[in-house]
């Protein structure tokens, strides 16, 4: 019964000193209505042991780009649900106490358009020593950029399996983009990374792109 | 008030010449001089004897206590001279060692590696120097805020290149992926064309750029 007290008490202690600390962050960036809509959802958050950074870091984004405050409170609201989301499917993952930057990639997947169970799959793959929270938002970028969900998962998972480093995974949505400049489609591009590089879809095995010179090739060995 | 005597008469004033030797014309104007300094009571002033202890009174009470006193004296700057008389060898040897000891100190230094020319240590984190380009020829002034700046509007101005339209700043960013919008004439937002973007939450586009230790790119 006393350690339930005591996290209480300390529950009770911290969520008006972490209400404070966001408040603290928000003034002056934001409205004083979009300010304590933010703190009270940042509280619900926290309470949740959800992290609550990224939701400050929205209403200020919000604030410096005058949104209005209606829109900013259903952004930061709709962040929240994603964070709490992607904690859930983070778990499913096999991680039972993730880091905040975890959480917070899987909730940029979860905008994007994975699904919960991708998330949890890109999690289960990221074993020591990729970072979790760095394949995810790898993941959350691929598909950012179109390649289709599934793809996105394959393309990241493939990386891994290859023995790719960090900063190679970091690199992919680069590759896709440059692609994608060329003129592929998303979809062709991550096909066209997964497989080593080269010649982009539908362009001759020679082809070089304007002004440039020919690019190594990139991807497997 | 104050007379404009003739020079000879403040000589004679002074007692320099008498008023015989002053021109003719002068000696009236000097018999009237003296005859004003003589009127002057010249008489010596005593003063009351108690004046000295009341004066050594209120000057004691306004004088810095002992503790102040010795506060001051040790934080009051002084000038000191300091005269070394050494053999050049002996410099020159001291020198050595103490060059030596500090390359031996910065060799042990953690993190001490080297590290490519674009990368920097900022703290914990690496950092790498990334350039933000935008052509907006009419533009008065461009900023480019991000999450790596908390979207601080006036935190990374960026420079007119010359008279082409090209504006463009450098940043030191942490490794990590990172959203951002350049901001024309302080209120328009604007996607870095060069880079993809993605739904900000509000109805706009975020530019994004991943940095790694082997530099940035546009992600």
């Amino acid at each position: 019964m006393r350690p339930f007290l005591a996290v209480v008490f300390a529950l009770c202690m911290a969520l008006p000193l972490m209400a404070q600390h966001v408040g603290a962050r928000l003034d002056g960036r934001v409205p004083p209505d979009v300010r304590r809509a933010v703190e009270d959802i940042a509280a619900d958050a926290a309470a949740h042991g959800l992290p609550t950074e990224p939701l400050v870091q929205k209403a200020i984004e919000g604030g410096a780009k005058r949104v209005p405050a209606e829109r900013l409170i259903a952004a930061v609201r709709a962040l929240a649900a994603r964070l709490a989301g992607a904690a859930e499917a983070v778990h499913g993952g096999g991680l039972v106490t993730p880091k905040a930057d975890v959480v917070e990639g899987g909730a940029d997947g979860l905008s994007a358009g994975l699904t919960a169970g991708h998330v949890s799959e890109l999690v289960r793959a990221s074993h020591a020593p990729y970072d979790p929270a760095l394949v995810l938002r790898v993941a959350a970028t691929l598909a950012a950029l179109g390649v289709p969900p599934k793809q996105t998962v394959q393309l990241v998972e493939g990386m891994i399996k290859d023995g790719k480093s960090s900063s190679d995974l970091l690199g992919l949505p680069g590759e896709v983009q440059a692609d994608v400049a060329d003129g592929a489609t998303p979809a062709q591009a991550a096909e066209h990374v997964a497989h080593g590089g080269g010649t982009p879809p539908g362009r001759p095995p020679d082809w070089v792109p304007p002004g440039q010179t020919k690019r190594k090739g990139h991807g497997k060995p | 008030m104050s007379l404009g005597y003739h020079p000879l008469v403040k000589q004679l004033l002074d007692g320099e010449v008498s008023l015989a030797q002053l021109p003719p014309e002068l000696r009236a104007e000097g018999a009237e001089a003296l005859r004003l300094i003589g009127a002057v009571d010249r008489s010596p002033v005593v003063l009351s004897a108690a004046l000295d202890d009341r004066v050594m009174a209120v000057v004691r009470r306004h004088a810095a206590s002992r503790p102040r006193r010795a506060w001051h004296w040790l934080t009051a700057p002084r000038d000191v001279e300091l005269r070394l008389r050494l053999r050049p060898a002996v410099w020159a040897g001291a020198l050595a060692v103490a060059a030596a000891v500090a390359l031996l100190l910065l060799g042990r230094a953690p993190g001490s590696a080297p590290v490519p020319a674009s990368v920097v240590r900022s703290g914990a984190r690496d950092s790498v120097f990334v350039r933000f380009v935008l052509y907006a020829p009419g533009a008065r002034q461009v900023a480019v805020a991000g999450t790596f700046n908390q979207w601080d509007l006036s935190a990374a101005p960026l420079a007119r290149a010359g008279t082409s339209g090209v504006w463009t700043t450098t940043l030191a960013l942490p490794v990590g992926q990172h959203q951002y919008a350049f901001i024309v004439d302080g209120e328009r937002w604007v996607a870095d064309p060069a880079a993809p973007a993605i739904d900000d939450g509000f109805g706009r586009r975020n530019s994004m750029v991943a940095v790694t230790t082997r530099g940035a790119r546009t992600l």
